[in-house]
C-alpha cells in the first residue's frame, strides 16, 4: 500500500533568504525521512514543524488545484504538493528546491508575484457578454468548449511566468499565463470586446514578444501549451477584422 | 488606536472564495462600492476552487434513458418534452439528505433560485460541460432523484471561482490579498469593524465598518485524514464564537467517502456519479447490503458509514485493510479523460494507480462542516435561538449555518449554497447599508490584545515549551480516532479530555519564527488555537446529542430520535468552562414534509 513501503532518508537542500535579517539568499540543508509517497511538499512541513518553523512557503490545496505552491525544484519550476521526493532525488539523495526565479523574494519561497498578477489584470481576464443575454444558457457547441479547456484549466500558479526568458527580462510583456487567459476569452464565442483584446495582445508587450523558447510548456504542471495559445493569437490577430465579424455573426445564433 | 493602523470601509468581507467574492460583488452592483474583501490568501487559492463533481440546479438538460434504473445512461430532454426534474424534487432530496434537520425555508429559497444563479455563472463567462445541441450538461449525484449536477468536467468548482473572482475585479471591487482576520469586534449586539493583520508585514489594524460579512470556510482541519486545504482551519468560526456569537449544529460533520488512500484528498463523488463502483477485499459491491436502491449514489453519511462497517468487520483493502477500492474500470478511457481528467491525474501522481486500468483505494475523509455561524437566507447572523441578529454581522458558504444542509449535505449542494446565499448576503448588506447605517464607535485599541497575544507566543522559552506542530498533530489524532464516522460517549469524552488537556498545553506553546514579516509559523499556531476552540465544540455538542442523524452516528444510540432531538444545537461561548448548549426549533412544514424514515 501507498503509505507504507521502505523509508529512507533524504537531504533537503533550500534557499533562505529574509530580506530583513540576510545579506544575500543562501542555502541550508536539512535531512528528512521520507516514504515512497512522501511529497516535496510533505517534506517541507516536516521540516517546519520539527526542525526549523523559519521555513516559509505558501500552500493550500495539497493537490495541485489552488496554485500556491510553484517553487523550483533541481533548477526546474514545478508544484511540490503532487511531486513525490524519490523521484527528484539526484545521485547524493538530495533535492535543491528554491523560489520561483526571476521574482523579488518576500522571504524564503514567497515570491512577490506583483508584476504577475498586474499582467493578468491588465488583459480584462472577465468576460464581457453581450448586451443581450437569453433566459437561459447560451448555446456553446462542446467543440468550442473544448477549444477552451486548455486555458480554463489554468490554475495561475505562475510556474510558466518564471521560466520565461522573456519576463525576467521585460516585466511589461504581458507573459504566458495572461496571453493564455487572453487566448480563452478571445476564443470564447460569449465574449464581446474581441476586437479589444485582439489590439492589446498585438501590441509592443503582446503575442509577438514570444521568442518561441518553449519553457512555459516545460514549466506548466497542469500539462497546458501556452505557446500554442500565443501562437493561435498571433494568427487570430492577423486577420482581425475577419475574426471580429465572425464573431458578430457566432453571437446572433448563440 | 492611531491613524496608521485604522482602516475604513462601508463593508469589510473577509474569504475571497464563492461566498465572500458573490457578497462583495453583489452589494457592489446594488451601488455600495466601499468594500474590502480580506483573503489570507490570494484570492483565487481559496478552498472553493478545489470542489470538483458539480453545482446543483433542475435545470431539465437531461433525464435517464427510461427503464435503465437508477444508475443507468442519461440522454438530453428533447426541446418540448415533460422535464423529470423540479424544484420541488430538488427539495425532497435535500430535506432527505438532511435526516430532517434542514430548515425548510431556507432549502424552498435555495432550490427555488438555484436555476438562476447557473445561468448566471453562464453568463459570466463561466465554461460548462456542454451538451451536443449546447445547453450545460448535466450528470447524477448522491442522494438525488434527478441528474441535477451541472458540471466543468470535474474542476467545477476552480471554474466558478475564477469566473467570480475575474468578474469581482471587472467591477473594481478591493481585495487584501495574504491578510489575515484575527478578530470580530462586537459590542452591544452591534458589529463595529474586525482585527487584521498585514501578512507581508506582520503589522495590525483595526479596520472598521458598517457591516461585516464572514465567508471564511469550513473547519475539516481538525481530522488527520481530511480532504480540505491547509487553509480551512475554521479562522471565522472559532473567531466569531470567542465574540460572543454562538455555533449552530457544530457536532454535523461530513465525511466524504472517497479521499484517497492514506492521503484524504478528494476522488470527485462524480467518480460514482459517472457509474463508478464500490467494491471490499472480497470484490464485492456491498453497498447492495446498505442502500439497494440508489447503492453507491447513496448520500454520502450512508455510503461513509457503509465503508467505515465493512473495513471494521475486516473486508477492506491495502496492507492495513484500512481501505475500500473504488471502482471505474468500466467506464472506458474516453469517458474518464472526458470527465474525471483531474481525478484521474490524482490518483496517478499520489498512489501510482491508473484509473482507467485499476481500481483505487480510498477511505472516508473529512470533507464538509454543516455546522458553523447561525444565519438566515439573507446571510444576517443571529444571535440566540430567537433569531435576534447581530446587527451588521453577515455570513454566507460553509462557515455559516443557514441551515440547509442540515445533519448531512448533498453532493453540488455546497457550491450552490455558497454562491447564492453570498449573493443574497450581499444584496441585503446594501440594503442595511443604503438604509442609513452607521460606523458604530470602537472602546480602546482592539490591535493591543492581538499584539500582545503574538508577543506571548514569540516570547522567550517557558521551562515546558511545547510545539504548536505536536498539538495540532495530537488533536487531530483524536479527533479522527473518537470524533469520526462512528461516535460513542466513550470516544467522545476521551475526546474531550484530550483537548482540554491541549488547550492547556497550548499555552506554553512559543513560535520558533520570531520576525514579523510573512511569519507563517506565527499564523499556524494561531490556526491551531481555533482548531482547539471549535473541536470542543464539535465534540461537546455531539455529546450531548443521544441519537443519530445524519453525519452525526452514535453507535451508543444508533436511531434517530426525532422526539428529543428534531432541533438544532446552539452552543455559546461560557467564559473558560466549556460552551453552553441551548437548542432551536427546526423550520419544517409539517403538511408537506413531515419527517419519514430515511431509507434510500
Amino acid at each position: 500500500m501507498a503509505t507504507n513501503g521502505t523509508s529512507k532518508t533524504a537531504v533537503i537542500r533550500i534557499q533562505k533568504f529574509n530580506p530583513d535579517k540576510d545579506k544575500k539568499p543562501y542555502l541550508k540543508e536539512y535531512t528528512v525521512t521520507v516514504t515512497p509517497d512522501t511529497t516535496i511538499l510533505d517534506a517541507l512541513e516536516e521540516i517546519k514543524a520539527t526542525q526549523d518553523g523559519t521555513l516559509t512557503f505558501r500552500r493550500s490545496c495539497r493537490h495541485a488545484i489552488c496554485g500556491s505552491c510553484a517553487m523550483n525544484v533541481n533548477g526546474h519550476n514545478t508544484l511540490v504538493c503532487n511531486q513525490r521526493v524519490n523521484a527528484h532525488l539526484d545521485k547524493k539523495g538530495m533535492i535543491t528546491v528554491r523560489p520561483l526565479p526571476y521574482l523579488p523574494i518576500v522571504k524564503d519561497m514567497v515570491v512577490d508575484r506583483t508584476s504577475f498578477w498586474d499582467q493578468y489584470q491588465r488583459i480584462k481576464p472577465w468576460l464581457v457578454p453581450p448586451e443581450d443575454v437569453p433566459e437561459t444558457e447560451f448555446r456553446m457547441t462542446p467543440e468550442e468548449v473544448k477549444a477552451l479547456n486548455d486555458a480554463e484549466k489554468c490554475i495561475m500558479c505562475g510556474a510558466c511566468y518564471s521560466a520565461c526568458t522573456v519576463t525576467a527580462m521585460n516585466k511589461s510583456y504581458i507573459g504566458p499565463h495572461a496571453l493564455l487567459k487572453a487566448s480563452l476569452r478571445i476564443q470564447d464565442p460569449r465574449d464581446s470586446i474581441t476586437d479589444e483584446r485582439l489590439v492589446e495582445i498585438s501590441g509592443a508587450d503582446g503575442a509577438y514578444r514570444c521568442h518561441t523558447i518553449f519553457n512555459c510548456i516545460d514549466a506548466c504542471p497542469k500539462n497546458l501549451n501556452p505557446t500554442q495559445a500565443i501562437e493561435t493569437l498571433r494568427k487570430l490577430a492577423q486577420k482581425r477584422a475577419a475574426y471580429v465579424d465572425a464573431r458578430k455573426e457566432r453571437q446572433k445564433t448563440l | 488606536m492611531t491613524d496608521t493602523n485604522v482602516i475604513t470601509h462601508d463593508v469589510i468581507v473577509v474569504g475571497a472564495g464563492l461566498a465572500g467574492t458573490w457578497a462583495a460583488l453583489a452589494a457592489g452592483r446594488e451601488g455600495v462600492t466601499d468594500i474590502g474583501v480580506l483573503s489570507k490568501l490570494h484570492p483565487l487559492r481559496s478552498h472553493s476552487g478545489a470542489a470538483q463533481g458539480g453545482i446543483a440546479a433542475a435545470l431539465n438538460n437531461v433525464r435517464p434513458v427510461a427503464d435503465t434504473g437508477p444508475r443507468g445512461p442519461l440522454e438530453p430532454i428533447p426541446v418540448g418534452d415533460e422535464p423529470v426534474d423540479s424544484w420541488e424534487l430538488h427539495m425532497f432530496d435535500t430535506i432527505k439528505g438532511s435526516d430532517w434537520l434542514g430548515d425548510q425555508d431556507a432549502i424552498e429559497v435555495l432550490v427555488k433560485e438555484a436555476p438562476e444563479i447557473i445561468y448566471e455563472y453562464e453568463h459570466m463567462g463561466c465554461v460548462f460541460s456542454r451538451l451536443p445541441d449546447g445547453r450545460i450538461a448535466q450528470r447524477r449525484f448522491g442522494g438525488h432523484s434527478a441528474p441535477r449536477a451541472n458540471y466543468s468536467a470535474d474542476y467545477t468548482g476552480h471554474v466558478l471561482l475564477h469566473t467570480i473572482h475575474e468578474q469581482a475585479l471587472r467591477h473594481g471591487v478591493k481585495f487584501y490579498p495574504e491578510w489575515y482576520c484575527m478578530d470580530l469586534i462586537i459590542e452591544d449586539n452591534v458589529c463595529r469593524g474586525v482585527v487584521a493583520m498585514d501578512v507581508l508585514t506582520g503589522k495590525l489594524y483595526t479596520m472598521r465598518a458598517k457591516a461585516v460579512m464572514f465567508g471564511t470556510g469550513g473547519y475539516g482541519r481538525a481530522w488527520k485524514i481530511t480532504s480540505n486545504a491547509t487553509a480551512n482551519t475554521g479562522d471565522g468560526v472559532a473567531i466569531a464564537y470567542n465574540a460572543g456569537v454562538p455555533l449552530m449544529d457544530m457536532e454535523f460533520v461530513q465525511f466524504h467517502p472517497t479521499g484517497l488512500y492514506g492521503k484524504g484528498i478528494l476522488m470527485s463523488e462524480a467518480c460514482r456519479g459517472e457509474g463508478g463502483y464500490l467494491r471490499n477485499g472480497d470484490g464485492d459491491r456491498f453497498m447492495e447490503k446498505y442502500a439497494s436502491g440508489l447503492m453507491e449514489l447513496a448520500p454520502r453519511d450512508l455510503v461513509s458509514r457503509s465503508e467505515q462497517t465493512e473495513i471494521e468487520e475486516g473486508r477492506g483493502v491495502g496492507d492495513d485493510k484500512q481501505g475500500i477500492y473504488l471502482d471505474m474500470t468500466h467506464l472506458g478511457a474516453e469517458k474518464i479523460l472526458s470527465r474525471l481528467p483531474q481525478v484521474r491525474e490524482l490518483a496517478l501522481e499520489f498512489l501510482g494507480v491508473d484509473i482507467i486500468h485499476e481500481p483505487v483505494p480510498i477511505q472516508p475523509t473529512a470533507h464538509y462542516s454543516m455546522g458553523g455561524i447561525p444565519a438566515n437566507a439573507d446571510g444576517q447572523v443571529i444571535a440566540d435561538g430567537d433569531g435576534t441578529p447581530v446587527v451588521g454581522f453577515y455570513a454566507a458558504g460553509e462557515c455559516a449555518c443557514v441551515s440547509v444542509h442540515g445533519a448531512n449535505r448533498l453532493g453540488t449542494n455546497s457550491l450552490l449554497g455558497a454562491s447564492l446565499f453570498g449573493r443574497r448576503a450581499g444584496k441585503s448588506i446594501a440594503k442595511f447599508i443604503k438604509d442609513g447605517a452607521e460606523l458604530a464607535p470602537i472602546s480602546g485599541d482592539p490591535t493591543q490584545k492581538h499584539e500582545a497575544r503574538i508577543q506571548h507566543l514569540m516570547s522567550g522559552p517557558t521551562d515546558k515549551k511545547e510545539s504548536v506542530a505536536q498539538i495540532a498533530a495530537e488533536l487531530k489524532e483524536t479527533m479522527t480516532k473518537n470524533c469520526g464516522v462512528f461516535r460513542t460517549e466513550e470516544r467522545l469524552q476521551k475526546a474531550l479530555q484530550d483537548i482540554k488537556q491541549l488547550q492547556e498545553r497550548f499555552k506554553n506553546a512559543r513560535v520558533m519564527d520570531t520576525s514579523r514579516r510573512f511569519n507563517t509559523d506565527l499564523l499556524g499556531a494561531i490556526e491551531t488555537e481555533h482548531l482547539l476552540t471549535f473541536s470542543e465544540v464539535i465534540v461537546a455538542s455531539g455529546l450531548n446529542r443521544q441519537e443519530s442523524r445524519g453525519a452525526h452516528f452514535r453507535t451508543d444510540f444508533a436511531k434517530r430520535d426525532d422526539e428529543k432531538w428534531l432541533k438544532h444545537t446552539m452552543a455559546y461561548k461560557n467564559g473558560d468552562d466549556g460552551p453552553k448548549l441551548g437548542y432551536k426549533s427546526v423550520n419544517i412544514d409539517w403538511e408537506k414534509y413531515p419527517p419519514q424514515e430515511r431509507k434510500y
